[in-house]
């Protein structure tokens, strides 16, 4: 350390002065092929909105989805992106993370993918707590095969799959991932609150961990009518701040005035938060700092050469080769 | 007055004393060291043993300490013994240690070892036990004149390997990425799907199964090539060149050519590399940013041609090897001091060891002048002066015991001075070189100092003398246990002052009259400091003779002077280091004095913890909206959604946040503002009034608008 303890070296502003400045557009790729009005064009434009003003470099970010009409969203990001298999969103994004713990990592998944084929990774990558954001866009139906019921959709709706209603109680997300053991950062936003949608995914995003956002998401193809009453009323949307979590600013105060001041670490009001749905609570619910990340405990300083990269293959691939010798010993 | 008392006087003034039949005051020494004469017979943290190959914080260890650590992790059964088996090889160590001077620690470990076993047999097995226990290979040394250099040596080869281990890391990483930059050109480019490559990278196997040719030109029309320009190209391979051809470090982390022991030398060494150490770090600075693909020739260029042109950063610096220069203690002249405090002033990254042997050196300009330590004090105070340079001030004896600050000050991005008194001079009759090093600290001659720019902005962050006894008080003082006349037990508390590190010194005899009795008139040095100015009283320190009997020396105003002088010295350290600082005590006499005087305030309630509730916030007076003959968005609660955008793009535009705004209300029709509006999800379009009377299917288009107004 110099003297001059906090002052940046001078060569690193320097660097810094030409550092590239982007544009949403930039981060734009193609045209959306969701039906007008879903609410994942709302989510697409608040996650370019955060890496414009975050600065990200697009060659250094990467979203990673599995199946849905959600998971499309890093079609229309232009950055680093992995369309997956369904269900199986969070293992490639662990993968990239493990290997390139440099690159921000984005995972975007729906309610069928991560809450039915997708349940088991979600649990674990919670547990792993590695540092990427995780929005589940939940519709609360199958949208892109043309609704079918979720695991989070509402006891007695009729779809393809349950023409005579659902049987069963809604999974609830955010109780479920309050309740896995490494739990670090969870939140509930709605799409059709811009600035929310924006200020809670910039949260996640700044929180070091595994960070998960569910985001109540409009289908108004197959459910146009399911969230009117509470997009309509705003007294059905419960703001939670605190001086920790969201600072509201008087604008949304104005339009929504059902406010909620809660500490984000405190667990227990988090829970009981959750597992509320009217009004819909949002904000963030829980955030703990000092849960360490899988990636760091498992860090591996090795550069990854090819040599590196090429032994262990080798090395894996030889407990499965069959060699002549040994056969006819 | 007294005869007695006459001639007290007059030694105290004038330094005559009346007669020859005191004792010899040569034999005298302060009472607090009667008992340390033989310090081989003590345990304390010397000697050190110098670990080779160890981490920064484990390269200085103590004997002592490994003994007890080894004998603590051995089994209970075994602990007893393998401690007192530890503290008697220790003993022996010490003995060996001053007869014979340092050597190397198995060595000397296992021959003072197989020399007790001779009494005891055991003691080899308990030898061998501990040994494996220290796991250390190294250097075992006690204080003397050479061991302060010895140990910073040590200390700076560690942080040197350290960062040694850094730089070679970083530079792997960016060699990695560089030549990963020219093998994807070349794996993406022409030659990696040529025919032969192509055939290569199959194998023999199944060769026969592809016609090469055919596969190099589908895939070279297929995709385009990856190409570098020429001078992207030429660019990374001078960095590799410059990268792999640096000679500051080994590849096994060793920096060479960077200790020297004078000035001169090292400022010439450092000149004369400096224009390779600006090459090589100018490329590590633009393969950072080759690696991150961030490097623009346009921004960049210019920028580099003039790298380190202004001067090169600590920071930067910093991953380069440090110069160390460990100065011989009887080489520092006032031309030499001149130079390391003009080396220091520089701000280059150099490390300096100012060895002192002799605090107590005779000045060259006052005949007679008796001038405590003031040759270090000289260096230490003009370098804190310069307000970036690390010091750290500390006698021999308390070097192990700031091996953290000596650590910091090695690891400090920038200049770092060592001042070290080792005690080893031939002034002290037999006190060993730590005892001598110990009573200089003891009597504030010689205070450990650390001057931490890094610590903070300012003093009280940065400076730091809690090393030393008593920082609160003008001198520690111990408790002294003796028998009296009367074979009484009895004690005393004796501070101790310069007077008495000075009674340790053969030169300062003359300064000392022993005195028989004890007289009213006697007073002891402290109190005689406190109670200026002295009326008919004469100052005394308590000594011990050959004898062991407490005796009372008097000593001379000359040295009342210098203790008085060492005594300001600390108290400005004190100050600065925020212990008795006068303004803060003024301050506070004066606030006191207010409070005193003004009125208790009320005492208010204390108010709950809140509670969670669920709350309404009052409505607000709604700021006007626009009129509603003109169309609006509410753009803050656009959802980006696309409908109105795709409805008729020129009204309907998007914002810098990708939320839709009316960009031209004449650019489309009445309808479409309104099939607009029926189409937003979240009903934030108001389609206002028709612009155009005479808009056909105006009137369904009004009772359409009517929800959205
Ligand atoms: C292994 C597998 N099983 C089933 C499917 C069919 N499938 C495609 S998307 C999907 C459900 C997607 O629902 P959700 O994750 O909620 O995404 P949404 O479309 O609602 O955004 C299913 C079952 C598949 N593609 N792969
Ligand atoms: S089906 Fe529903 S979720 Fe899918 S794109 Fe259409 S509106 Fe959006
Ligand atoms: S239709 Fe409404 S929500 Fe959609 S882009 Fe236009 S204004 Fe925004
Ligand atoms: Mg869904």
């Amino acid at each position: 350390m110099t003297a001059a303890t906090e002052q940046a070296s001078v060569n690193e502003c320097l660097l810094k002065l030409y550092d590239e400045q982007h544009e949403i557009e930039d981060y734009q790729k193609g045209v959306p092929r969701w039906c007008s009005g879903c609410g994942d064009n709302a989510i697409l434009a608040a996650v370019q909105r955060l890496c414009r003003d975050e600065k990200l470099a697009p060659e250094k970010t990467v979203f990673v989805s599995g199946i849905g009409c959600s998971s499309r969203l890093p079609h229309y990001m232009n950055t680093y992106g992995f369309h997956g298999i369904h269900g199986r969103a969070l293992p490639v994004a662990e993968g990239v993370k493990l290997a390139r713990p440099d690159l921000t990592v984005f995972v975007n998944t729906g309610d069928g993918d991560c809450c039915s084929i997708g349940a088991a990774h979600w649990i674990h990558a919670v547990r792993y707590n590695m540092n990427m954001v995780m929005m589940l866009h939940d519709n609360q139906i199958y949208g892109l095969t043309k609704m079918q019921a979720s695991p989070t959709s509402p006891l007695g709706l009729k779809s393809n799959t349950t023409p005579r209603g659902t049987y069963l109680d809604a999974l609830n997300p955010l109780t479920v991932t309050l309740g896995i053991s490494n739990v670090s950062f969870v939140a509930q936003v709605v799409d059709w609150i811009p600035e929310l949608l924006y200020q809670t995914i910039a949260a996640a995003y700044h929180h070091k961990g595994f960070s998960f956002v569910r985001i109540v998401q409009r289908c108004p193809e197959w459910l146009p009518k399911l969230m009117d009453p509470w997009l309509h009323d705003p007294e059905r949307v419960l703001l939670l701040h605190h001086e920790n979590g969201l600072r509201v600013s008087t604008d949304l105060t104005r339009t929504y005035r059902k406010l909620e001041e809660h500490d984000p670490s405190d667990i227990n009001r988090a829970r009981e938060i959750a597992s509320s749905w009217d009004p819909i609570p949002v904000g963030i619910l829980y955030r703990d700092e000092n849960v360490p990340c899988y990636e760091d405990l498992r860090h591996d300083t090795r550069l990854r050469t090819s040599d590196l990269i090429r032994n262990g293959l080798e090395a894996e691939f030889d407990k499965f080769t069959v060699w002549p010798e040994t056969v006819n010993a | 007055m007294q005869i007695d008392l006459q001639n007290q006087l007059a030694f105290f003034l004038t330094g005559r004393r009346s007669s020859d039949s005191e004792p010899r005051p040569s034999a005298i020494r302060p009472a607090l060291f009667a008992r340390y004469r033989d310090l081989t017979e003590l345990r304390y943290d010397f000697p050190l043993v110098i670990a080779h190959g160890a981490p920064p914080e484990k390269t200085l260890r103590s004997l002592s300490r490994m003994v007890d650590d080894a004998a603590l992790a051995a089994d209970e059964t075994d602990r007893l013994r393998l401690a007192r088996h530890g503290q008697r090889i220790e003993r022996a160590v010490r003995k060996h240690l001053a007869a014979k001077g340092p050597g190397d620690f198995a060595t000397v470990w296992h021959s003072c070892a197989s020399e007790l076993v001779t009494e005891d047999a055991v003691i080899g097995d308990s030898a061998m036990t501990l040994w494996n226990s220290f796991a250390t290979d190294g250097d075992i040394l006690d204080a003397d004149a050479a061991m302060p250099a010895r140990v910073v040596k040590a200390a700076w080869n560690s942080v040197q390997a350290e960062k040694a281990k850094q730089f070679n890391a970083r530079t792997a990483r960016l060699l990695h990425a560089l030549k990963g930059i020219l093998l994807a050109e070349d794996i993406g480019g022409g030659a990696g799907r040529s025919p032969e490559r192509l055939r290569s990278a199959v194998g023999s196997s199944f060769a026969g199964a592809f016609d090469f040719n055919e596969l190099s030109r589908i895939l070279v029309s297929s995709k385009p090539a990856t190409a570098l320009s020429d001078s992207r190209r030429d660019r990374i391979n001078q960095l590799i060149a410059t990268i792999e051809g640096q000679k500051f470090y080994t590849e096994s982390g060793e920096s060479i050519g960077f200790v020297f022991d004078n000035c001169a030398d090292a400022v010439r060494s450092h000149n004369e590399r400096r224009a390779e150490a600006v090459k090589l770090l100018r490329a590590l600075a633009i393969a950072e940013l080759e690696a991150a693909g961030n490097y623009r020739e346009k921004t960049h260029d210019v920028l580099f041609e003039n790298y380190g042109h202004n001067g090169l950063e600590l920071s930067e610096l910093g991953q380069l090897p440090d110069y160390l220069i460990c100065t011989d203690g009887g080489a520092i002249d006032a031309a030499e001091t001149a130079r390391i405090v003009e080396v220091l002033a520089a701000g280059l990254p150099f490390k300096i060891l100012v060895r002192t042997d002799d605090v107590l050196e005779p000045s060259v300009v006052a005949e007679g002048h008796v001038a405590l330590g003031l040759r270090s004090r000289q260096i230490v105070d003009a370098s804190i002066g310069l307000t970036d340079v690390f010091v750290l001030q500390a006698a021999a004896s308390r070097l192990f015991a700031n091996r953290a600050r000596l650590l910091s000050g090695l690891s400090y991005d920038g200049p770092a001075l060592f001042s070290v008194f080792s005690g080893a001079n031939g002034h002290t009759g037999d006190f060993s070189p730590y005892l001598v090093a110990a009573a200089a600290v003891e009597s504030r001659v010689f205070p450990t100092i650390t001057y931490d720019p890094s610590a903070g902005g300012d003093w009280a962050s940065r400076l730091d003398i809690s090393d030393n006894p008593s920082t609160d008080d003008d001198w520690p003082v111990h408790r002294f246990a003796f028998e009296d006349a009367d074979l009484q037990s009895n004690s005393e508390s004796l501070p101790f002052t310069p007077a008495d590190f000075t009674a340790l010194d053969d030169r300062f005899a003359r300064h000392y009259s022993v005195a028989d009795d004890i007289s009213e008139a006697m007073i002891p040095v402290d109190e005689a400091l406190r109670s200026a100015p002295l009326r008919d009283r004469v100052p005394y320190t308590a000594v011990v003779g050959e004898d062991l009997k407490l005796r009372r020396a008097l000593i001379d105003n000359r040295l009342l002077r210098e203790a008085e002088r060492c005594r300001a010295m600390w108290h400005s350290l004190q100050e600065l280091a925020g212990i008795h600082n006068s303004h803060a005590e003024r301050l506070l006499a004066a606030e006191r004095k207010r409070a005193e005087s003004a009125p208790a305030p009320d005492q208010s309630p204390v108010g709950g913890a809140p509670v969670p509730e669920i709350v309404t916030a009052e409505p607000e007076t709604v700021a006007a909206e626009p009129s509603s003959d003109d169309p609006y968005i509410e753009t803050s609660r656009c959802t980006s959604c696309n409908e109105c955008t795709n409805v008729n793009p020129k009204v309907f535009a998007y914002n810098d946040n990708k939320q839709a705004y009316i960009a031209d209300a004449d650019a489309g029709t009445y309808r479409q503002l309104v099939e607009a509006a029926e189409g937003c999800q979240v009903g934030i379009i108001h389609p206002g009034k028709p612009r155009n009377p005479k808009e056909p299917g105006l009137d369904d288009l009004l009772a359409r608008a009517q929800p959205f107004l």
